[in-house]
């Protein structure tokens, strides 16, 4: 059992150094990709400084916090690609039965389409995000914190992506529908959770779930909350299990070929 | 002038076929500004307070135009398409027909846009209806007059992006200088009005493309004036013939190094 | 031994049929018309151990489906399939350490990497401890001749040497059964030779059962003492490559097996 998982885990490490290996063949063309992605959210602080400049506080968040909250989003969303990149186009492997190289091969098949790809300006979002920490509001025990929560976000945009991804096992144009509704998820997350009310509040607590990734460990940053630390921790879990589940329920449609219309 | 106009046609027919797909993007719109809506509620904490001297409806139907124009007009041609066909060697086909590929791009970029811009005009202003209500000032004469600032505006992008598309002749990936171009536009002049950064910037973003590009159609439409109006169109048509002049220069180059040194 | 047994198999496939003009597209979004489609039906044969058997028949005749439902990427829906004593659909990954596969249209290879780092990634996959895995490549690098070109990143390496690769990096964990498709497709003649005389030799050196599809009958005359010929899903032929030429000893196979299709009246059941 232990051996199965060594072995397991080094063959993701391996497939996960092997993608960053072909994207840094190119070293200017790579350098470049994440240079320009952390100088491409670094504009963004200019949005935030009119703003500041115009209200002190923007939905109970200072300047500070709002970096808080979009280095969290970033390094959040760049962990989440660089490793598991291909989970944010599932739909494609699934809708084009692409999936069948990993099924004969003797792994997990999850994890092995998991790590089958990475995206170079992703290394850019996770380095910028820990530099906004480290520039704007740095302590050792928030330092720790943000890796925590950076990893969790990764884990909840993640699982969130291959729960929508593995809509399309069921639904042919599911992939338009996830698409929209992660890049929502994303648009959300670098605004203060403060200025939604209603609805829209009830929105990004407990559908899509943006709140748990980023809002929640933002405020526990702010003012520590054990309880509200297990209850991001257990929501990860919860929501792992649940896509990891709903995955399986659709591979077997796939693999009993229901979805098989267009490519017999 | 007639091969142009053809070309135009074909990939508008294309798209329309289309058109139900590209309503699909409406959503991430649709979630933008209802964002910005939410976020300027917040920061006008009183109805009748003006912020650069802009009303609260005024500054969200400002983003509301500008990301309109940027919504309704994310095409494939200006920006991914030419550089691909640079670097993979299709240019070396697309140069040897009878017309200029510079203007071949932009016709089909013109065959894009008008499709979804359309879509995108009305969809926007059932949102802002909804969200704000109306743009007190704005009617039909505001809306004829506009229409070719709104054009020229949306070509002089084109043309802009067209040209460090062509940067491809050169470097491998121009993808990072597309990035810092729209963030350009997308910081200064999409998310605010010009008015709103301190007094000492605002010259000099009157001198980017941002002032001919977004900011210039969106405030005409929320606060239109004739003296604006002229001011506006006068410095587009200046930017365009700048920026054709531009474009033609960097693709000529670029074309010679490809028979040089045969891509 | 029985490698594989394959008994009265069947998989049936639903696809939606639209009647024409936009009447039929309305209907099709409420009431789609389901229509049945037999890919395998009743498909019953079996392959002995150390064998290298030909698996053909026209596009579509049901080859790939049946592949899949022997390697566990698909459920049979009747009938039973057992490779090695081993059920696919219950053991799917037990099954994957016992057997190999290539399928010629589609690469398994990362191509940025060399030869050697990949056959290195297919020991991790399999789990053969690192020394073992040198010893492996080794062999393996001897008996493919790789060694002109075992760190070139695959990119760089021509056709012919990437399918000799792709074949390599499927015989790291040493399958028993090895599942080709359509190996040899595009490849210059002198480079399919090369191919063939790899698979014999590893069938020989080896003793590792042979499954091989392919729509090119020099394939199946140099390698296959056996041949099983599939259309519309049903086993249309099954017997030994001798007893097949012996009836028609001057008629060229490729005209044998043309005539075999067309008097199955392609696309119908017998």
């Amino acid at each position: 059992m232990l051996t199965a998982v060594k072995n397991q885990v080094r063959v993701c490490v391996l497939s996960v150094k092997y993608n960053i290996m072909r994207e840094m063949l190119n070293k200017v063309t790579f350098l470049t990709n994440i240079l320009f992605m952390m100088l491409n959210n670094a504009t963004f602080i200019v949005q935030w400084v009119i703003l500041f400049r115009l209200r002190e506080d923007i939905g109970g968040y200072t300047m500070r916090e709002m970096m808080l909250l979009w280095g969290l989003t970033a390094s959040s969303f760049g962990l989440s690609h660089i490793l598991f990149a291909r989970v944010f186009s599932l739909s494609d492997l699934i809708i084009n039965g692409k999936l069948d190289s990993y099924l004969v091969q003797p792994k997990n098949v999850l994890l092995g389409v998991m790590t089958s790809a990475t995206s170079t300006s992703s290394i850019g979002d996770f380095l910028y995000g820990v530099a906004l920490l480290c520039v704007f509001c740095f302590s050792v025990k928030r330092f720790f914190l943000f890796l925590l929560f950076a990893v969790t976000g990764a884990v909840i945009m993640t699982a969130f992506a291959l729960l929508m991804g593995s809509l399309s096992f069921w639904l042919v144009r599911a992939d338009m529908l996830g698409n929209n509704v992660i890049n929502t998820m994303i648009g959300f997350s670098t605004y203060p959770d403060g200025i939604f009310k209603g609805g829209a509040r009830f929105l990004i607590y407990y559908i899509i779930p943006v709140g748990m990734a980023v809002y929640k460990p933002v405020h526990i940053m702010v003012s520590f909350d054990a309880g509200e630390l297990f209850s991001v921790l257990g929501f990860a879990v919860g929501l792992s299990a649940l896509s990891v589940f709903v995955f399986y329920r659709g591979l077997r449609r796939y693999s009993s070929g229901n979805l098989m219309e267009a490519r017999i | 002038m007639k091969k142009y106009a053809v070309i135009y046609r074909s990939v508008l027919m294309e798209n329309l076929q289309y058109a139900a797909n590209a309503a699909m993007g409406f959503v991430s719109y649709f979630v933008f500004i209802f964002i910005f809506t939410q976020l300027w509620n917040y920061v006008y904490s009183d109805p009748g307070q003006l912020i650069a001297g802009y009303t609260r409806e005024q500054m969200i139907w400002y983003v509301m135009i500008t990301e309109m124009l940027w919504f309704g007009t994310r095409a494939a041609a200006v920006s991914g398409q030419a550089a691909m066909d640079i670097r993979g060697g299709n240019i070396a086909y697309q140069i040897n027909k009878p017309y200029h590929y510079a203007l071949y791009l932009l016709s089909r970029y013109t065959g894009e846009w008008s499709v979804r811009l359309p879509m995108y005009a009305l969809l926007s202003a059932v949102t802002g209806l909804v969200l704000v209500g109306g743009l007190p000032g704005f009617g039909i004469l505001t809306f004829l007059a506009v229409i070719p600032s709104v054009v020229l505006g949306i070509t002089i992008h084109a043309v802009f992006k067209l040209s460090i598309s062509f940067f491809s002749f050169w470097i491998e990936d121009s993808n990072p200088f597309q990035w810092l171009y729209d963030k350009l536009l997308l910081v200064v002049g999409t998310l605010f009005p010009v008015e709103i950064f301190p007094k000492a910037l605002q010259p000099l973003f009157r001198l980017t493309p941002v002032y001919t590009v977004c900011y210039g159609p969106a405030k005409l439409i929320v606060d239109f004036s004739v003296e604006k109006w002229v001011e506006i169109l006068v410095a587009q048509l200046f930017y365009l013939a700048a920026g054709c002049a531009l474009m033609f220069f960097i693709y000529g180059k670029g074309v010679k190094r490809l028979y040089v040194n045969g891509g | 031994m029985e490698a594989i047994r394959v008994e009265g198999l069947s998989k049936t496939f639903q696809v939606k049929r639209k009647e024409k003009g936009m009447r039929g597209s309305l209907k099709a979004v409420f009431h789609p018309h389901m229509e049945k489609i037999r890919a395998v039906d009743d498909v019953t044969f079996s392959v002995q151990e150390g064998e290298i058997l030909a698996f053909i028949g026209p596009n579509g005749a049901g080859k790939s489906t049946t592949i899949k439902m022997m390697t566990g990427i698909l459920y049979p829906d009747g009938g039973k399939v057992e490779v090695l004593g081993i059920d696919p659909v219950k053991k799917r990954r037990r099954l994957a350490y016992e057997i190999g596969t290539v399928f010629g249209q589609k690469e398994q290879l990362w191509t940025h990497l060399t030869p050697y780092d990949n056959l290195k990634f297919f020991g991790a996959i399999y789990d053969i401890p690192d020394d073992e895995g040198e010893k492996r490549i080794r062999e393996i690098a001897e008996l493919f001749e790789l060694g002109a070109f075992i760190n070139t990143p695959v990119r760089n390496l021509s056709l012919g040497q990437r399918i000799r690769c792709e074949i390599a990096a499927s015989l790291i964990h040493r399958p028993r059964v090895l599942f080709l498709d359509e190996p040899t497709i595009g490849l210059d003649p002198v480079v399919k030779e090369n191919i063939r005389t790899l698979i014999k030799r590893m069938n020989t050196e080896l003793n590792t059962t042979i499954f091989l599809t392919s729509h090119d009958t020099g394939d199946i005359e140099k390698l296959c003492r056996r041949i099983i010929i599939i259309n519309s899903g049903k086993v249309v032929l099954d017997d030994s490559m001798e007893h097949l030429k012996y009836n028609v000893s001057d008629t060229p196979l490729e005209d044998i097996i043309m005539e075999i299709y067309k008097s199955q009246g392609r696309g119908e059941a017998v």
